[in-house]
């Protein structure tokens, strides 16, 4: 919980930032003297976002972002295309893995299967200082 | 079998060619009994240095007979999704359609966010690989600095404007689910907008046209210099001739 309420800070933080900087363009899109005042202001406010910021970077110190995910933004790309093709390609490699363990189980089994046929004395010598396997 | 006996010691007599490393082979036929001490001895004799008699003893009458690796709880064959608990991240991004632009993660960002970052130097990547520098400090802008900031009057040049356009958010999301149960149409860009502007104007100037041509006709029958429908008639009519 404490993670998310340092997460919802910072976003806090930087959405009153990034409105502050669309009031600071539509004011300067179509700027009058009488403006002056509040663009001041916005300027003072946009430092002091900053400062703000800032002050939550060092609650965050230890959240590590992906490079791959800058990757993404750079193309204006959904970051969390990133989130699922990471969770798409650990489940496929899960699979491979299980597959070659599955495969090697019943190889192991068959041929213990079958040497025990051929050799049976040295075979149980075998099952003996192996311990008995469980069947796959 | 010359490579094995020169790597565990040449003294020993190497075992028969048949017999290979598992100890196995021709000492049935000699019997039970002949086979395990000359392999025991063999495999006394070559195991290696390092694990020590322990092993070499637990190997028993099989040659390179290894300890098996430590099993671990957690291998390849476990479901890991379940094992660390994203079944939740992974319904939620992969069961269902994570929309393709960054515009649809953050809706509420002003400007043309969907573009690549290389295109008006906005990229992060540039940010990581050239920082810019800066003082550690952030200090509130002073009366003589704010000076700087004295703009001229009037509107911004239009090549400046452009940073304020939003890509357009369709509204006809109740339209849509109607007809396509799936996926919700993308958001236009400015592109696709400006043309369906166009065709929106070309349907409706048209129609425009219509409307005025029959407004003006209602108020030529009406005005007292025009007869009317007749004379409408009339005149085409006349026309022919």
């Amino acid at each position: 919980m404490a993670m998310s309420e340092k997460f919802d800070s910072l976003e806090e933080h930087l959405e009153k930032f990034v409105e502050n900087i669309r009031q600071l363009g539509i004011i300067v899109s179509d700027f009058q003297p009488s403006s002056q005042a509040g663009l001041n202001q916005k300027l003072n406010f946009m430092v002091t976002g900053l400062q703000d910021i800032d002050k939550c970077r060092q609650q965050l110190h230890d959240i590590s972002v992906p490079l791959e995910v800058f990757e993404y933004i750079d193309q204006g790309r959904n970051p969390q295309l990133y989130t699922k093709e990471c969770l798409e390609r650990a489940l496929a490699k899960n699979e491979q893995v299980k597959g070659k363990i599955d495969t090697m189980k019943k190889f192991k089994s068959l041929l213990i299967q079958e040497l025990t046929k051929v050799f049976p004395e040295d075979m149980a010598k075998y099952k003996a200082i192996r311990g008995e396997d469980p069947p796959p | 079998m010359e490579n094995f006996s020169a790597l565990f010691g040449g003294a020993e007599q190497p075992p028969p060619a048949a017999a290979a490393p598992l100890g196995f082979g021709p000492a049935k036929a000699a019997g039970a009994g002949a086979a395990p001490p000359p392999a025991a001895s063999a495999a006394a004799s070559a195991a290696p240095p390092a694990p020590g008699e322990g092993k070499a003893a637990a190997a028993g009458p099989f040659y390179l007979l290894r300890e098996l690796p430590g099993s671990t709880e957690l291998t390849g064959s476990t479901n890991l999704i379940t094992h660390y608990n994203l079944e939740h991240a992974y319904n939620k991004f992969c069961g269902k359609k994570v929309k393709e632009k960054l515009s649809n993660f953050l809706p509420d960002l002003p400007g043309m966010i969907d573009l690549p970052g290389s295109h008006d130097n906005s990229s992060l990547r540039s940010l990581i690989e050239k920082p810019p520098i800066c003082g550690s400090s952030f200090t509130p802008l002073t009366g003589t600095m704010l000076t700087g900031f004295r703009l001229h009057a009037g509107p911004l040049p239009e090549q400046c404007r452009l940073m304020h356009i939003q890509p357009p958010k369709k509204k006809n999301k109740h339209k849509h689910k109607q007809s396509r149960t799936q996926d919700p149409v993308p958001p236009e860009t400015p592109s696709d907008s400006d043309h369906k502007k166009k065709k929106k104007k070309k349907e409706e100037d048209p129609e425009r046209k219509r409307k005025k041509k029959e407004k003006k006709k209602k108020k030529n029958r009406h005005s007292p210099e025009h007869p009317g429908v007749g004379s409408s008639q009339a005149s085409s009519s006349s026309s022919l001739r």
